[in-house]
């Protein structure tokens, strides 16, 4: 079975800068896979190593899709080959617009039975686009997958919902987006980092790929929230007349 | 303000449904209502269509018939709850209508006919406002969005189809019932790894019980400490929180943890440390002993 796994390139948080003017400053921020993609990754080849078959990875974005770093990161997990789809379009495309996009490369791609996300982006975490990438290859596709079997060749996918778990039986080829408790992404040893750098990759144009970047919403802006001021009114210890004078307090709200 | 002509309403827990149906009929002329469970939950809609229980089908193999219903019905604005089958449903919907869709909503507004929302990203660390451009826009309504007001019976119900739609239930297995309802509580204790042990946690229940609050707590009491279930926990990536009066005890004041009460009217932290950053970001504070602070607390609160 040839598996392909969708990956988004994220900027590290703790390194995104709040300017003045309350918008985000990204260029002192490095960029790595997507948190949850890993999971997707790692469930990717635990479904390859038990029952056979090729993982490969997607991406779609603008400049660092070919970024050799996190080319090596993503394929010293295990998969065979990347491909990617490269334009500057891509920065701040919506989860439709990227589905669309993906679908593209994983048509070109070709062969795939099984294509596995994460639960959502390690940035914006919306969700989505797992889910839409199904609905524009018109293929079955399920969320919120928490373990993910081959069972006589057929796909058995548990999905956690909020009150119960469904047990089910999926259709191939099929999208599936997996939640972060399937499973804990391996630590590459570095034989395999070393590896990852002899390993193939294809980098494509949108026109290569035969797609376009068509989004379905704008964004106006994103901006840090205003913080509240808070009163800050401290006592310094636990003593009888702190704690009643704190109650005081309370008993205008409670 | 216009109100738009047609808003459909996609929902499974009956509060969702009475919650999201008031909202629509406060931003459109009509409302249609898809949803699954109790028969009778169908409320505040001109039509209903019903998903049936869910006992031998998953939700998703509704989606063809949602997807069907999107394009026949052609609504401004679809709204689904955040869970699992509402995002699920809501990609359906997306596609059916050429549109993406807003996800967790926090905001909601209406202005010449188009929906923006707003939306919190990159960990908390930003809100991005966004609208939808085309014909028919698609908003994942976060918890508490909207209010429930009044609950009139559907006008209509009729049946949905399931379609295969590639997957077959095999089996549902019931989850644990969670008792924590942190989204609605409008008084919200929060414990912390100060605490020290789970059984220390009594005093932190005991003051809920006096004064009609829930508790939540800290990302590390319910991952590393397992102290109090996932469900418990608020920050970014857990339950965001918007109570009228938030008590943190025991917690430090990460900033992941902070941002998801960071819409508290009130913020009371209970802190031996006082360099914890939590006195930074609180209305009042009160150095010392976590027990012998609640064990006041609650012969105050008593009387």
């Amino acid at each position: 079975m040839k598996i392909a796994v969708c990956y988004k390139y994220v900027p590290e948080e703790e390194e995104i800068r709040v300017l003045d003017d309350r918008t985000l400053d990204f260029s002192k921020a490095q960029w790595k896979i997507g948190q949850y993609d890993l999971n997707a990754v790692e469930a990717g080849m635990q479904l390859a190593e038990a029952a056979g078959g090729e993982v490969v990875v997607l991406t779609a974005g603008d400049a660092a899709v070919d970024n050799s770093k996190l080319k090596k990161s993503i394929l010293s997990r295990g998969p065979s080959m990347m491909y990617g789809i490269k334009d500057a379009g891509m920065s701040g495309a919506d989860s439709s617009a990227t589905a669309k996009v993906l679908k593209a490369g994983i048509e070109k791609i070709g062969d795939i039975q099984l294509v596995l996300c994460g639960e959502g982006s390690g940035d914006i975490y919306a969700q989505q686009t797992g889910v839409m990438l199904g609905a524009a290859l018109g293929w079955p596709c399920v969320n919120a997958v928490s373990s993910l079997t081959l069972q006589e060749g057929r796909l058995i996918a548990e999905r956690s919902l909020e009150h119960s778990v469904e047990v089910l039986e999926v259709t191939l080829p099929a999208v599936i987006s997996v939640t972060s408790d399937i499973n804990i992404p391996r630590i590459p040893p570095m034989r395999d980092i070393l590896g990852a750098g002899k390993k193939p990759s294809a980098c494509w144009t949108l026109d290569e790929a035969g797609a376009a970047v068509e989004n379905g919403t704008r964004t106006h802006s994103i901006l840090a929230p205003e913080q509240t001021d808070r009163r800050r009114i401290i006592f310094e210890d636990d003593g009888e007349q702190s704690i009643h004078a704190l109650c005081e307090h309370l008993r205008k709200i409670i | 303000m216009i109100k738009l002509p047609h808003v459909l309403v996609i929902a499974e827990r009956p509060d969702a449904i009475a919650e999201l149906t008031a909202g629509a009929a406060g931003l459109a002329e009509k409302v249609t209502l898809v949803y699954s469970g109790a028969r009778e939950a169908a409320v505040n809609a001109a039509a209903a269509y019903y998903a049936g229980t869910l006992e031998s089908h998953s939700f998703l193999s509704y989606l063809p018939s949602i997807a069907a219903l999107v394009r026949e019905l052609r609504p401004q604005l679809v709204l689904t709850e955040a869970t699992k089958n509402g995002r699920a449903a809501a990609a359906a919907a997306a596609a059916a209508a050429g549109t993406s869709v807003q996800t967790d909503a926090v905001s909601l507004s209406l202005e010449d006919g188009r929906v923006s929302t707003q939306r919190m990203v990159y960990g908390g660390a930003a809100f991005q406002t966004q609208s939808g451009l085309g014909e028919t826009a698609v908003v994942c309504a976060a918890a508490g969005l909207f209010e429930a007001g009044e609950k009139q019976p559907a006008a209509q119900i009729f049946e949905l189809e399931p379609h295969s739609a590639g997957v077959r239930l095999l089996e549902r297995r019931t989850k644990e019932e969670k008792s924590v309802n942190l989204n609605a509580a409008k008084i919200v204790i929060g414990a912390g790894r100060g605490f020290g042990c789970a059984e220390n946690l009594a005093l932190a229940r005991e003051l809920a019980a006096v004064i009609g609050a829930e508790v939540g707590c800290s990302r590390p009491v319910a991952e590393e400490e397992k102290w109090m279930p996932k469900e418990a926990y608020i920050g970014v990536s857990g339950v965001m929180i918007k109570p009228e009066l938030y008590i943190a005890c025991g917690i430090s004041g990460q900033v992941q943890h902070m941002t998801g009460v960071s819409q508290a009217r009130t913020i009371v932290a209970v802190n031996k440390d006082s360099g914890a950053p939590i006195f930074e970001k609180c209305d009042y504070g009160i150095v010392g002993d976590l027990n012998t602070v609640l064990k006041a607390l609650i012969q105050a609160f008593k009387k």
